[in-house]
């Protein structure tokens, strides 16, 4: 029999993700992927007020806020037919844009490239020579030899002291660690300027938003920033600047550093393109809608099946029946009564606990599917529809990362490398650089419509006598999120919230087809099954966040769930 | 907006309440910050502010504190509803483990990744109640509703020890504590 690693609870707080992979020489055999934590947290709503729902669904995940706020008030006005003044779409993309920036350069940085980067290597760094290659690669500022040598010091001095603080549970020196000092060096340089980066993207959402996290300024039919450019309390001449200056500055961090920095692991990793795929089936759904009823999309969505990009479908509308229609949610390997394969708006939600069973029930995640296939959802799903439909700025992104990360690999890299667990990172920072230069074109796009006079904000709805169902969908940072709410007499009757981990961490279905997480495992190497880092390197390339896949309701004793005093990030 | 940039910047305070509203008695400390930016003045650059759960996210928040003091629910031996204080190496020491998502990296790791780039507050204090139960809807047990006068006390007490004393209002402000309101 095949050894086989847990690591339980991959994820520490939120999650309590667990994944078992079977090793057979030295590689995944085989995977599964389990939600340790009951879902359910949908039942909330029923029988609220449908304009209430996206205060409490922005509290579902504490990390994605803005985006469950968003879909929510889409979900309704979709429930309503109801469209929204053109400047209500801008000022919600534009928060949606700069909490999309936030939250990439905090994955790359803070979450995940220390599973690529060896901190301890960076002390044995040139800065000389660092900087010489950073200035080889991007143009940068931030990337002088005397940045280096004090980055270089301040980390010797933590070394020195005994202490690495933050950096103190990398798997440093892990024989699967392989970039030069020299890079390393880079990547920690990059690591500190990236917190003040992520700073100046949160600012723009707490102008726009009101607060951050949690936003204030949302409505269904619209929002709620008064715009009197005169004003000092309203959506004024001075915020649309202060908003378009740090939209500026970010941009110019994702373009110069993070995209590049992506590109250069990636191709010092280059073997480990092989590596990851999973599944092939994309889903992603337009946006930034650019009318009120969202028809036109800045951002495009669709389907694309087994890693050909000649089958790309597009999702066109915020109406269309071709994503509506094909969704549904399965649980026969999920901890709920049934053996089902349900529609969103038909969905109820009967938790039944048994043990973890490989073969059986074994996650509280369920898995959804598209036409009945597994569809892997994320920043590399957008990446790959919108290159497949011809989309400018995502061809012309994409084109540069894969040229730059070629010349640094001294290879030709077509698209088709894209498919696996580098390519999820590339799909996403070449994402963030189409981001950041959308971001500014909606910036424009509203300040033009402003200065033409018109301050309109909001449609007010009505709700008429009986039930209206509708759904709503934005492609949050994590991939395609959806909402789907049945409304009765005006309270909300049923209310299911499709998220895009559950997406990519759902079990196997009832065909016993894998999800993206499982699937992506398969064919991993592990050099070491006590430091099992390349499974982490491949969960991670998901960005997983399970809070809103699954959350923390103990069902098994009365033992509360993880309330930590160190980890005080419990849902 | 915590960002705001006060005159004094490099002396902000924040008093933050970190826990998910919809999940019973972790809510804790959102409720508490809720109290008492209703019922007291805050000085100039002291603000209060209920951030859920946002995990490393925090970091924005923090960044370029004076001092920090955190309300949120604490896992202990000891009946629900007793209140723990916490001071930043207490915090802080605790190794932290192999991250994945992003909540994982939480308050300490916020905290941490701060003091590597030298953005850390001086000074923290953390505030951690008991719970009795965390589970899916809204609203606190009996024993931590009885405990928020005097998590409340504590944060007081600790503005006045940092020099910057909080003022009862003379007619309170109504507490938006939206996510208690029933269905109806």
């Amino acid at each position: 029999m095949s050894p086989r690693i847990t690591v339980d609870p991959i994820t520490r707080i939120e999650g309590h993700l667990r994944i078992d992979v079977e090793v057979n020489g030295g590689a995944v055999q085989d995977s599964w992927s389990s939600g340790q934590m009951f879902r359910g947290i949908e039942i909330i709503l029923q029988g609220r007020d449908p304009r209430d729902a996206w205060l409490f669904t922005q509290r579902f995940c504490g990390v994605c806020t803005t985006v469950h706020a968003i879909t929510s008030v889409r979900a309704v006005e979709n429930a309503l037919n109801l469209e929204i003044p053109i400047n209500a779409q801008y000022i919600r993309n534009l928060i949606l844009c700069a909490h999309a920036l936030h939250d990439h350069i905090v994955h790359f940085y803070q979450l995940s490239a220390l599973d690529w980067v060896d901190v301890v290597s960076a002390l044995k760094g040139d800065p000389a020579s660092t900087a010489a290659l950073a200035e080889s690669l991007s143009p940068w500022p931030g990337n002088s030899r005397r940045q280096f040598e004090a980055v270089k010091d301040k980390l010797a001095g933590f070394v020195k002291a005994g202490q690495l603080g933050i950096f103190t549970n990398g798997y440093w020196g892990h024989p699967a660690m392989k970039l030069p000092p020299d890079v390393n060096l880079l990547a920690v340089s990059h690591y500190l300027q990236a917190l003040d980066i992520q700073r100046k993207a949160n600012q723009v959402v707490a102008i726009l938003g009101g607060k951050t996290p949690n936003i204030q300024n949302l409505a269904v039919g619209g929002v709620a920033n008064a715009i009197n450019l005169d004003n000092e309390s309203t959506l004024n001449m001075n915020k649309l600047f202060m908003i378009k200056d740090l939209l500026d500055e970010v941009a110019t961090f994702v373009q110069q550093v993070y995209l590049i920095d992506v590109c250069a692991v990636g191709a010092l990793y280059a073997d480990w393109l092989k590596y990851g795929a999973g599944v092939t089936n994309y889903l992603a759904v337009p946006d930034l809608p650019l009318d009120t009823k969202g028809t036109q999309f800045d951002l495009p969505g669709g389907t694309i099946f087994n890693k050909d990009l000649g089958t790309a479908k597009a999702i066109t509308s915020f109406q269309d029946p071709y994503f509506r229609d094909n969704v549904t949610e399965c649980i026969a390997h999920s901890w709920y009564d049934g053996d089902w394969d349900k529609h969103p708006y038909e969905e109820t939600t009967e938790p039944k606990y048994t043990d973890f069973n490989p073969a059986g029930k074994y996650s509280w995640v369920k898995s959804p599917r598209f036409q009945g296939k597994p569809m892997q959802v994320g920043p590399l799903a957008q990446v790959l529809v919108g290159f497949a439909t011809g989309h400018e700025p995502t061809k012309r992104w994409a084109t540069h990362a894969l040229q730059t990360a070629g010349a640094v690999a001294k290879a030709q890299l077509s698209p088709a490398v894209l498919h696996g667990t580098l390519g999820r990172h590339l799909g996403r920072a070449v994402r963030a650089a189409v981001i950041s230069e959308l971001a500014l074109q909606q910036w424009q796009r509203l300040a033009e419509n402003i200065g033409k006079g018109d301050v309109a904000i909001f449609n007010p709805p009505t709700f008429p006598k009986g039930e209206v169902q509708g759904f709503g969908f934005h492609e949050a940072p994590r991939g395609t999120l959806s909402h789907w709410v049945v409304i009765d007499n005006g309270k909300i009757k049923n209310y299911q919230a499709v998220v895009p981990s559950t997406w990519n961490a759902g079990p196997r279905d009832e065909k016993g087809q894998k999800g993206p997480y499982e699937a992506s495992l398969v064919g991993n190497p592990i050099a070491d099954p006590a430091k099992p880092l390349e499974v982490l390197r491949t969960i991670h390339s998901f960005d997983p966040c399970l809070a809103c896949a699954i959350h923390t309701l103990d069902v098994e004793g009365t033992e509360l769930s993880k309330v930590n005093v160190f980890n005080s990030c419990d849902v | 907006m915590s960002e705001e940039t006060s005159e004094n910047a490099s002396q902000r305070i924040l008093v933050l309440g970190l826990g998910n509203v919809l999940m019973g008695d972790d809510g804790f400390g959102p409720t508490v910050v809720t109290l008492l930016a209703a019922q007291y003045e805050l000085p100039e650059g002291v603000s209060a502010l209920d951030a859920g759960t946002p995990g490393f996210d925090l970091t924005p928040h923090v960044s370029g504190l004076a001092s920090l003091i955190v309300v949120d629910t604490v896992k202990l031996d000891a009946p629900a509803g007793t209140l723990r204080l916490y001071r930043l190496p207490e915090i802080v020491a605790h190794v932290p483990v192999v991250r994945a998502s992003p909540h994982e990296p939480a308050l300490q790791e916020a905290l941490l990744a701060l003091q590597f780039a030298g953005q850390a507050p001086a000074e923290a204090l953390l505030v951690g109640a008991v719970p009795e139960l965390i589970d899916v809807g809204p609203g606190l047990s009996a024993s931590l509703r009885a405990a928020v006068p005097d998590a409340l006390r504590e944060v007081l007490l600790e503005l006045g020890r940092l020099g910057r004393p909080a003022v009862k209002r003379s007619a309170p402000l109504p507490a938006n504590l939206w996510w208690e309101e029933r269905v109806t």
